[in-house]
């Protein structure tokens, strides 16, 4: 063997390190590091927003890092884009899916890099031959039409994943990223998947795997890289670990909560909500009660159901089956506007999809819901503006006036205006998903005494938040969701930062 | 300085500029341009635009690509029905306003049902619809000039009611006022500018904006049927493609007026202002002795400019 290769073998085929990465005022990298070595299995932890993702995305190039260095083989990699990274044998599995609907199995998998015969065209009896030679991996559990022309709009979710898993096989890397590629199959087409792991390490290829299933990490991983908040905290390797030590260290020091306004003052014991077997397309039935008062949680992983569960509530996107009372009232709804007369109020996090009306003023993108909350045809010029002048001054909001657009402000005033919206008169039924997602520090403390307050006048407030910590310290209660189904409902002393986590990850340590 | 700049990107500041320097040029190209009787007939021609392009006005505001380009067709067909109503007779004048508008607005819903319940792009939507109407009115009257207008109709349109101007020209103003209060003043004018500015977050506060939009199609219908009464006050009979010339300056005059063709922003009265402006330039340029292909260049160049001009709005900070 020349002396080169050795020395090339001897270094581990990845080493990211300092990596540092900010979106506006979020860091979301800070010196992070991970270290992968040839042909292991290499498992990614952490929380919810710790930045693993993030990382995964800087070493398939799809996004840019402002400090920091990767190596590959020892070698600086040049990671400007996924096609760059891919050449330097980097791929990534997209937990969002990349395939292109209208087209086959093969022609997804080869897209971009297509065989040709020899006039020029796409060799399609190459790319047949090839992705049947790739599916055969997979054929036991791959179930029926899963054939190199299949149409992927025709293949069930568990299918386009596995096409997905081929996709990326066939482009025959060094190293795999793998987040979130087992979310969707069952636990046949799990284990066919560990095979597949399992022969790329015998085969010298490298996977990073991110998952949210203990289990599956201690049943393929040899070593495990944990991060929180950005840094990377601990390395285990798999064999010498256990499922406690490596909670604790994404949850970091369980003690003290900063500046926490939970309220431990005992609730009123009037129950006001009361959700009956609710289902929707990826969640329940789902049963729970929450009192006048009560600041609820939604945790758990993200895209558990919580998002579904609020705009459920709100009738944005209808329950199949179910019911809600309010105070005794039906308020099980078919449309926002079935509840809105009954005091119940959303405000979603994702301000530009679901909040903004850009273009317009504040005035209007503050009073446009009472318009229908009190079923008014003429607007109360003078009326709404004293009134919503009021609320916004409450809130402490920054704004040159009620006409300026609302595209003049920060996102968090932004995100105080869509809140006004519904303050006038207070809500009984307060939902809010992921609020203060993007938003500075400051706001955000404005936006827990506001929830506290609302509280505190009898309100019920279910909040969804993907910060774990938002949820520890603002409620009183916490509903953990995993897979559509509320899996453990936390409180009083057991409204821990690890009881959370590990209710989250779904199995006991 | 930046007062200054603010003002000169205003829509309206524009519009009446525009209307300025058409008036100025045209009464140097040709002494009398701009005489009073002049003008009351360039204002007459431009409020049967004008009604034309509220209409159109509406359905752009309504955002997801809305446009009514069936709105020639229906101006026609607002014509002939009227024009077979009344058959000359003064009586039935109400009724053809009646008939025509009600026409009207039905095909409108049928456009605001097709591009919102089935999904087809409005532009593709109002392009069959005027097909369909265009062909209908062919099958029906067999291609023969059928109906003429009532006299009072007539007077209506082109005589003098109050001082010298037509009654034609109180509706308009009447239009306007009542466009400009709705939109600013009432929950189904806030609603239009919502559902435009961003539909999900219209229904997210309680707005009905599929019913919202379908009302917007059927509002442009009625307002195409409404003018083709007009034309054929204007012009004493109808033909079966009288309205065919509005398709095109009713969407110019919208763009002069500083709607935004992505919805959720901008004004009738900015339309209005925009519908005599493009009267303005049209009479210039015949009076320059343009043909009538030169003057469709000229719009064309002129869309072209106002989308580059107004084009570049500021995106919403997130």
């Amino acid at each position: 063997m020349p002396i080169a290769t050795r020395v090339r073998l001897m270094q581990p085929v990845l080493r990211a390190s300092d990596i540092s990465k900010s979106f506006g005022a979020v860091h979301a990298l800070e010196k992070a590091r991970l270290t992968v070595e040839r042909g292991e299995i290499h498992a990614l932890l952490g929380a919810n927003g710790c930045g693993k993702s993030t990382l995964c995305k800087i070493i398939a190039g799809t996004v840019g890092r402002d400090a920091g260095e990767v190596l590959i083989d020892g070698e600086p990699a040049a990671l400007g884009s996924p096609h760059l990274a891919e050449e330097q044998g980097v791929a990534l599995f997209y937990q969002e899916l990349s395939l292109v609907p209208q087209l086959s199995v093969g022609e997804n998998i080869f897209l971009g890099r297509e065989p040709h015969t020899a006039l020029g065209f796409t060799d399609r009896t190459a790319i047949v031959r090839e992705t049947e030679a790739l599916i055969a991996r997979v054929a036991p559990v791959a179930g029926k039409g899963f054939v190199p022309d299949a149409r992927v709009s025709d293949l069930s979710p568990d299918q386009r994943q596995l096409a997905e898993i081929l996709k990326v096989l066939a482009r025959k890397p060094k190293i795999i990223i793998f987040d979130e590629a087992t979310a969707t199959l069952d636990r046949r087409q799990v284990e066919v998947f560990f095979d597949i792991l399992r022969e790329l390490r015998a085969d010298g290829v490298s996977s990073i795997f991110i998952s949210h299933r203990m289990d599956e990490v201690f049943a393929i991983a040899d070593r495990i890289t944990v991060m929180r908040n950005g840094q990377t905290v601990a390395e285990f390797a798999a064999s010498e670990t256990d499922r406690y030590a490596v909670v604790y260290a994404m949850v970091g020091e369980t003690g003290a909560i900063a500046a926490s306004v939970r309220d431990h003052k005992p609730l009123e014991d009037t129950t006001r909500l009361v959700v009956e077997g609710v289902k929707a397309a990826r969640l329940g039935p789902v049963s729970f009660t929450a009192r006048r008062g009560e600041i609820l949680g939604l945790g758990g992983l993200q895209g558990q159901g919580q998002k579904a569960l609020l705009s459920g509530l709100f009738g944005a996107e209808p329950f199949l089956a179910g019911h809600v009372s309010l105070d005794g009232v039906d308020v099980t709804a078919r449309r926002p506007a079935d509840v809105m007369a009954h005091r119940i109020a959303y405000v979603s996090g994702d301000r530009a999809r679901d909040s903004a009306l850009p273009g317009r003023s504040i005035f209007e993108n503050t009073a446009i819901a009472s318009l229908v909350r009190e079923r008014r045809h003429v607007i109360p010029g003078a009326l709404f503006r004293e009134r919503f002048a009021e609320v916004l001054a409450g809130l402490n909001t920054r704004y040159a006036g009620l006409d300026a657009p609302i595209g003049s402000l920060s996102g968090g005033n932004q995100q105080k205006v869509f809140i006004s919206r519904w303050l006038s008169p207070a809500p009984g039924l307060l939902l809010l998903d992921d609020p203060t997602k993007g938003i500075d520090l400051g706001t955000k403390g404005d936006f827990y005494l506001l929830a506290r307050k609302l509280a505190d006048e009898g309100a019920t407030v279910i909040i969804y938040s993907s910060e774990d910590s938002e949820l520890l310290s603002l409620c009183d209660r916490v509903l953990v969701l995993n897979g559509g189904a509320v899996t453990a409902d936390l409180s009083g002393d057991r409204l821990t930062p690890f009881e959370l986590t590990q209710a989250s990850y779904g199995d006991a340590a | 300085m930046n007062r200054f700049l603010e003002l000169a990107k205003n829509p309206l500041v524009i519009s009446s500029a525009a209307i300025l320097a058409l008036l100025v040029i045209g009464e140097l190209v040709s002494p009398g341009f701009a005489r009073g009787d002049q003008i009351v007939r360039l204002l007459t021609v431009s409020a049967i635009l004008g009604i034309a392009a509220a209409g159109q006005n509406l359905v752009i505001l309504g955002g997801r690509e809305g446009i009514d380009l069936s709105i020639g067709a229906v101006i026609s067909l607002g014509a002939v029905i009227a024009g077979n109503v009344m058959n000359g007779s003064d009586a039935a004048i109400p009724l053809a306003f009646a008939a025509a508008c009600f026409a009207g607005f039905l095909i409108g819903l049928v456009n605001g049902l097709g591009v919102t319940y089935l999904r087809i792009p409005p532009l593709v939507m109002t392009l069959g619809m005027m097909g369909v109407i265009q062909g209908g009115l062919v099958v029906l009257s067999r291609g023969v000039p059928s109906g003429n207008a009532a006299p009072a109709l007539m007077a209506f349109v082109s005589r003098s009611a109050f001082l010298g101007v037509p009654g034609i020209l109180f509706v308009w103003a009447a239009i306007i006022v009542l466009m400009a209060l709705v939109l600013k003043r009432t929950r189904f004018g806030w609603s239009i500018y919502a559902v435009g500015s961003n539909e999900n977050a219209a229904v997210l506060t309680g707005l009905p904006a599929r019913r919202i939009r379908v009302l917007l199609y059927g509002l442009a219908g009625l307002f195409g049927g409404f003018t083709g009464v007009c034309v054929i006050g204007y012009t004493g009979n109808s033909f079966i493609s009288v309205g065919d010339q509005y398709v095109l300056p009713s969407v110019i005059a919208v763009v002069i007026g500083g709607t935004s063709l992505s919805g959720g922003a901008g004004s009738y009265t900015g339309t209005a202002l925009g519908a005599i402006a493009l009267i303005l330039l049209q009479s210039v340029l015949t009076t320059l002795n343009l043909e009538f292909w030169g003057r469709q260049v000229i719009f064309g160049v002129t869309l072209l400019l106002l989308m580059l001009l107004y084009g570049r709005q500021a995106r919403l900070r997130v």
